[in-house]
């Protein structure tokens, strides 16, 4: 019996080893109990808040928090030609802009605007509240509230 | 955001999928049916990696980017591959015989699928609706990605004046090849794109451990990783960060087992996924530099493998130089810092290492995964494999410090956790999820333990 025991069992190093690999999987699995439920959640969360948005929001993301009227950015893209060219003109921080969209509005709309390019004697003009008499022979082809405009000048 | 972008997107990764399968036929043959199966998503990786860089040097040397260059590009890649692997006599996947595995090892790898694939479900359905938010996003890796894809190359305008003007274009030009698939510039369904990168990288990781680590680890090491509270809400994002985390992972995995049984063929494979890695992100070459590194601490005995060392950092640095002379050959500057950042005080080294420290640890980033890598080191350190454990050992040390010196040598960074100042956070998830790969190797192996080169 004794000798039989012996044989069985494994020798102290690879119970030690077994210890620790069960304290380990333990370990891990306690966190995938109390994490997975907070993951999965977390998911579906997000997904039912992206649906719940509207088209113009889900299609602006982050412009929502840039440029303070999505009129604009609508209106520049349906205005200007896929090959024209825009520039954007910042004035005076005005009441409903964020942090974000004086230091910001340029990378956005370049962005969102592609393949139109950014020029600095383009013909377009998305103003931000800009000085109007900078562009004189620009005429508002639409205007917004917060000082937002998009002009078209001339060459 | 309609289901003709969402097919095309799946036609156009399943085309990377076939090319990446093509390209392990060349270097190693399948010689059974099920291999296909289990190498799909490393055959993705790969196929990932490698369409970037060769349009990487494509782009370099002007060639347009267009939807019929694209479709070119995967069937002379499938074609040749295909060719080199029958002219090679690679085997051929014949009849299976089937492989007896033990029923439990059968449950526990059908309950990690259905744990796994339930989360990938709910972030599909996340993905598929997601706005465009990231700032880094918006501000140049999608600009460029329209640029490529309006513009078909890499635009001067957009290339030179956008932020991280020196950033290597891979993950632009995947996004401008599923523009095309998609039949637009669809920035909402492209976030879709990146879930089939996280898809193809947990495939790549569970298919390649299959056969070498026991099912009871590999399920509870990913999924362990892919629940910490960082990866919900930042694995979608349409920047770089997570795919070249996910080619230095599964490179790493690919030389730790390259390091048990010296099979060639990973190292070939190790060579595109770290190429692909160089042409991601900055971060990349650091990357390679480590897991090569690390190679030798782990394998300084073994004189006979010097060229093959060799030969791999070589074919890294080639693949990733002409983007490099590209950016140089327009005087922009800016992938590394000025005289290394040697400049700055030891001060400031020991808060940036203090820095990587405090967030490595942090719970509320990583749950316990740092501390589970950590345990599973020291195991196999002590009853495991140890050179397994010193490879694995070595690739965390010096990619902690490797994060500690980027905070250190870039003086404008301030040393600080916040994302928006100081990538930290986005480099320390790099070493995280190295331990989805780690740590079925390391508990599971016993001393001793060498499995065939599957």
């Amino acid at each position: 019996m004794v000798q039989e025991r012996a044989v069985n069992e494994p020798p102290a190093a690879d119970r030690v080893r077994l210890v620790a690999i069960a304290v380990w999987l333990v370990v891990a699995l306690g966190v995938i109990a109390v994490r997975f439920p907070d993951a999965f959640g977390d998911a579906n969360r997000t997904a039912r808040a992206n649906a719940a948005l509207d088209l113009v929001d889900r299609e602006l993301g982050a412009g929502n928090s840039v440029v303070p009227d999505q009129a604009l950015l609508l209106e520049a893209r349906a205005w200007i030609p896929r090959r024209g060219t825009f520039r954007v003109a910042v004035g005076e921080r005005q009441d409903g802009w964020t942090d974000l969209t004086a230091p910001f509005a340029e990378t956005y709309a370049t962005y969102f605007l592609l393949p139109r390019r950014t020029e600095p004697d383009a013909v377009w003009i998305l103003c931000f509240a800009c000085d109007r008499a900078e562009f004189p022979a620009a005429d508002a082809v639409w205007e917004g509230e917060n000082g937002l405009s998009l002009l078209r000048g001339e060459r | 955001m309609t289901i003709r972008a969402i097919a095309g997107l799946a036609a156009l990764n399943l085309g990377i999928a076939v090319l990446g399968l093509a390209l392990l036929f060349a270097v190693r043959g399948f010689s059974r049916l099920a291999d296909l199966g289990r190498l799909a998503g490393l055959g993705y990786l790969l196929g990932v990696a490698f369409f970037g860089v060769v349009w990487t040097e494509l782009l370099v040397v002007g060639v347009p980017f267009t939807g019929l260059a694209l479709v070119a590009t995967l069937v002379l890649g499938i074609a040749a591959s295909l060719g080199v692997g029958l002219a090679l006599g690679r085997p051929r996947p014949g009849r299976d015989p089937g492989v007896d595995r033990p029923v439990t090892a059968l449950l526990l790898s059908a309950s990690g699928i259905a744990l796994v694939g339930l989360l990938l479900e709910a972030l599909f359905r996340a993905a598929r609706l997601q706005s465009l938010q990231a700032f880094d996003a918006w501000a140049f890796w999608v600009p460029k990605a329209k640029a490529i894809y309006f513009f078909e190359g890499l635009d001067e305008q957009i290339f030179t004046t956008a932020a991280g003007p020196t950033y290597p274009p891979l993950v632009p030009i995947l996004d401008a090849a599923a523009f095309h698939a998609m039949g637009g510039a669809d920035t909402v369904t492209l976030h879709l794109q990146f879930w089939f990168l996280i898809v193809g990288a947990l495939a790549a990781l569970a298919g390649t451990l299959a056969g070498h680590a026991p099912a009871w680890a590999l399920w509870p090491s990913l999924l362990v990783v892919v629940v910490a509270p960082r990866f919900g809400e930042r694995l979608l994002t349409p920047q770089a960060d997570v795919l070249v985390d996910c080619f230095f992972v599964v490179s790493a995995l690919l030389l730790a087992l390259w390091l048990r049984d010296g099979c060639g063929w990973r190292l070939a494979a190790a060579a595109v996924l770290l190429a692909g890695a160089a042409s991601t992100k900055r971060e990349g070459l650091l990357f390679a530099a480590i897991l090569l590194a690390a190679v030798l601490v782990a394998s300084w005995t073994r004189r006979r493998s010097t060229l093959l060392r060799i030969g791999l950092a070589a074919a890294v640095v080639g693949l990733a130089a002409p983007w490099r002379l590209w950016y140089r050959s327009r005087d922009l500057t800016g992938e590394a810092p000025s005289e290394l950042g040697l400049g700055s005080s030891l001060d400031r080294f020991l808060d940036a290492l203090r820095l990587s420290a405090e967030v490595l640890v942090e719970t509320s980033l990583w749950s316990l995964v740092p501390f589970l890598f950590l345990g599973a080191i020291v195991i196999a350190a002590i009853w495991g494999d140890r050179r397994l454990s010193w490879f694995f050992g070595a690739v965390v040390v010096l990619a902690f410090l490797g994060g500690a010196w980027v905070t250190f040598s870039y003086s404008s960074l301030p040393v600080t956790a916040d994302e928006a100042l100081n990538p930290i956070v986005r480099y320390t998830g790099a070493i995280v999820i190295l331990a989805a790969a780690a740590m079925p190797l390391l508990v599971g192996t016993e001393r001793r333990g060498k499995a065939a080169g599957r």
